[in-house]
């Protein structure tokens, strides 16, 4: 009997051995750092209980990080899904050339993020960049923009090149979900005089939707750790304007090397994210227990 | 298939591709290889026995030649310390140097015994007693530039000895004076006046280049322009800040006013650091900017520059009553204090600060002297005419603020002076920002 409950758990042990040691060691060491004030600099290694906690409270340029933070994973993830279900919509049906436009959408999914933040860096560049000059030749604004050297423009100009650059993960999300809902309710739509909008708005979206929220779900946690567009284009700036949490504890954590509070804005962000998936999974329990 | 048989296997050998001869072939030469392998660890190591092996930790600079080939030298001059050279990644990699040597010096076990570091982190490096005051070894530092030596000193006591440097200069174009007839401005204010009548001639679009973005070049700009106006960023004794004292908000403001009111600067340098402002002023189109010495070759090189023979350098304006500073850059020379061989490191530091050194390194590797008469040194004027018009720019280098909570201090001024840039409320900005660095330094 004995060997009966033990075999299964020995198989278990390597996976439980690997993942405690990758996932789980990291997770609560960075606890325990947190509430410790561990500098590599003044070399102090005490408990020091909530005192870091109460010093996040009051950093102001905290809050600003979660603040831009927050925004830029709402903002990016709403138009990555908009613009990646549009494409997904046009992928799915048959045209000729549609295998090539399929595996070229990929491109910029596939490319370091460090390349893209270099390119979009020359393209919005004050002085030289092409978007500048395209938009004073079409006269829509009548002198260079300073696009991410101004606190009103960096963090659009760092949005717009994450939803170039992810879009095409969500397209094929969404590419996926729709190849599953069967052809054979649309055609029935069809048969009943649905137009194109009705079919998609009653047959397609309602089907669609689980793989929208796991999608959407993925995509925002994904988007709150942003770190290389913004390390390599604005650095934070102008006036913090851009800073978010992944930049500001990576500079708290390996440039001025306090472990501690720098732990403690890392799990805030780790509860931060805790919090954004268990609102996604909330709302897709209750849109399954609805579809059943 | 046996390209065992040829000698060195480079890169992955394909296991499908060998037969059985070929592979006992390849045993017995990698049996071999390994055998002269050995062989000649064993003679290093007999080598190294009956000397002191010391290691040597610095950023990877290149030029003609490596730092691995300078402790070659040394290696073969004597015969009782050998040098070992641990190379950590290259000084635009900042921050992993820092971290490499940081994690090697927290262990505590003497390796490595002599390193290079940045100037700002002398200071947190003496703090956490990693480094062996150099005071008794090396008493009479009077050869070196004075801002180099104060750069080095921590608590009164030199923890670090001046390699080589570097440090902010103005850079103006030639011609454009000369067609107004002007000299080279020595105040902020000349400056200031030139760039924009060069403008209102329509000789160059932008009268003034400097860094603004929010990174550590924003506070040598600010290092600068603050201490040729007799204002400091800390007080002397490096316990409170000085950032919202009267000398420093009208520098800053300065600052703030070449893209706000006099528009010598484009608002664009709010997101420069050194290669964006670089590339204006290379292609024509800025009358004077601050950069650092690599411009200088970039600005002579016909392929790259539009300005060609046109530039000029001097040391970077003042303000009146004030005087030129230049904010002091480069690597210099530190010892482990857990370091068991100190003699052994102290002889190796001596050789490597020389005038014959800090010369090789000038010639090899373009990086310019902490020794000020090296600049009169014929062969670096024949070889270097640039570096060795620096002079006069060097005598002015100033340190950045010497503390060993420097990174949180850069950090904190970073966002503070971007915030006054952003906000055109300096002195409101420069109030928080020294309530803000007073709780970093007390």
């Amino acid at each position: 009997m004995l060997r009966g409950t033990l075999w299964p758990w020995l198989l278990l042990l390597p996976a439980f051995v690997a993942l405690g040691s990758v996932a789980l060691y990291p997770i609560v060491n960075g606890i325990y750092l947190s509430f410790t004030n561990t500098s590599l600099i003044s070399r102090t290694d005490d408990f020091t209980g909530f005192d870091n906690y109460a010093r996040l409270m009051g950093d102001a340029l905290f809050w600003k990080a979660w603040g831009h933070t927050m925004w830029f994973t709402a903002v990016s993830t709403l138009l990555e899904t908009l613009i990646g279900l549009a494409m997904a919509l046009v992928l799915v049906e048959a045209f000729p050339g549609r295998g090539i436009v399929r595996a070229a959408m990929l491109i910029p999914w596939a490319m370091p993020t460090v390349v893209t933040s270099k390119m979009f860096g020359w393209l919005f560049d004050g002085q030289f960049g092409v978007i500048n000059y395209v938009l004073l030749q079409l006269g829509l604004i009548d002198q260079n923009v300073n696009w991410y050297g101004s606190p009103d423009t960096a963090m659009w100009t760092i949005i717009i090149a994450d939803v170039w650059k992810t879009t095409p993960f969500m397209a094929l999300l969404l590419l996926t979900g729709l190849q599953t809902i069967p052809a054979s309710l649309t055609e029935a739509a069809r048969m009943d005089g649905a137009k194109a909008w009705a079919t998609f708005w009653h047959v397609r979206l309602p089907l669609l939707l689980p793989t929208l929220l796991i999608a959407g779900m993925l995509r925002a946690l994904d988007a709150f750790r942003v770190f290389d567009l913004v390390y390599v284009l604005t650095g934070g700036g102008p006036g913090d304007s851009t800073e978010t949490l992944s930049t500001l504890s990576y500079k708290v954590l390996f440039a001025t090397l306090q472990f501690g509070y720098g732990s403690t804005i890392s799990t805030a962000m780790f509860i931060t994210e805790g919090l954004i998936a268990l609102v996604f999974v909330i709302f897709m329990v209750s849109q399954l227990r609805r579809l059943s | 298939m046996t390209h065992t048989a040829k000698g060195p296997v480079h890169g992955p050998v394909k296991l499908a591709d060998r037969s059985m001869t070929s592979r006992r072939q390849f045993l017995q030469t990698s049996a071999a290889f390994g055998a002269a392998g050995m062989a000649g660890l064993g003679v290093t190591r007999a080598r190294a026995q009956s000397r002191v092996e010391i290691s040597f930790a610095s950023a990877a600079f290149f030029g003609k030649e490596s730092f691995g080939d300078l402790c070659d030298t040394f290696n073969e001059s004597q015969d009782r310390i050998f040098v070992r050279f641990i190379e950590l990644p290259p000084p635009s990699s900042s921050t992993e140097v820092f971290q490499g040597l940081v994690q090697q010096l927290a262990r505590a076990d003497g390796t490595p015994d002599v390193f290079s570091q940045d100037v700002i982190w002398i200071a947190g490096f003496a703090e956490a007693g990693w480094a062996l005051p150099l005071g008794e070894y090396f008493p009479d530092t009077k050869d070196y530039f004075s801002g180099t030596v104060a750069a080095c000193t921590y608590n009164n006591q030199l923890t670090a000895l001046p390699w080589f440097m570097d440090s902010g200069m103005l850079y103006y174009r030639r011609d454009i004076l000369e067609k107004m007839g002007a000299e080279v401005p020595t105040t902020w204010d000349q400056m200031a006046t030139l760039a924009a009548a060069a403008q209102g001639a329509g000789d160059a679009e932008f009268g003034y280049l400097w860094q603004g973005k929010q990174a550590e070049v924003l506070v040598c700009d600010a290092v600068e322009i603050i201490t040729s106006n007799n204002g400091a960023i800390l007080a002397a004794d490096g316990k409170s800040a000085l950032v919202n004292q009267p000398e420093a908000v009208a520098a800053i403001q300065f600052l703030y006013d070449t893209i706000a009111t006099t528009k010598i600067s484009p608002q664009n340098v709010l997101s420069w650091d050194e290669e964006p402002s670089r590339m204006p002023f290379t292609a024509g189109r800025g009358t004077f900017m601050r950069n650092w010495s690599y411009v200088y070759p970039i600005a002579q090189d016909p392929a790259a520059s539009d300005v060609v023979d046109k530039v000029g350098v001097a040391p970077l304006p003042a303000f009146d009553g004030g005087k030129s500073a230049a904010c002091l850059g480069g690597y210099q020379l530190g010892i482990n204090a857990n370091s068991k061989y100190r003699e052994a490191a102290v002889e190796f530091l001596t050789w490597l600060s020389s005038a014959e050194v800090q010369q090789r390194i000038a010639l090899n590797f373009g990086l310019a002297p902490t020794r000020a008469n090296l600049f009169d040194d014929a062969t670096i004027k024949a070889e270097q005419p640039f570096m060795a018009s620096l002079q006069s720019v060097f005598t002015g280098a100033t340190a950045r603020p010497i503390t060993p909570k420097y990174s949180e201090v850069s950090l904190a001024l970073q966002s503070g002076i971007s915030k006054a840039f952003v906000s055109g409320n300096v002195q409101a900005e420069m109030d928080a920002l020294a309530t803000e660095i007073n709780r970093i330094v007390a």
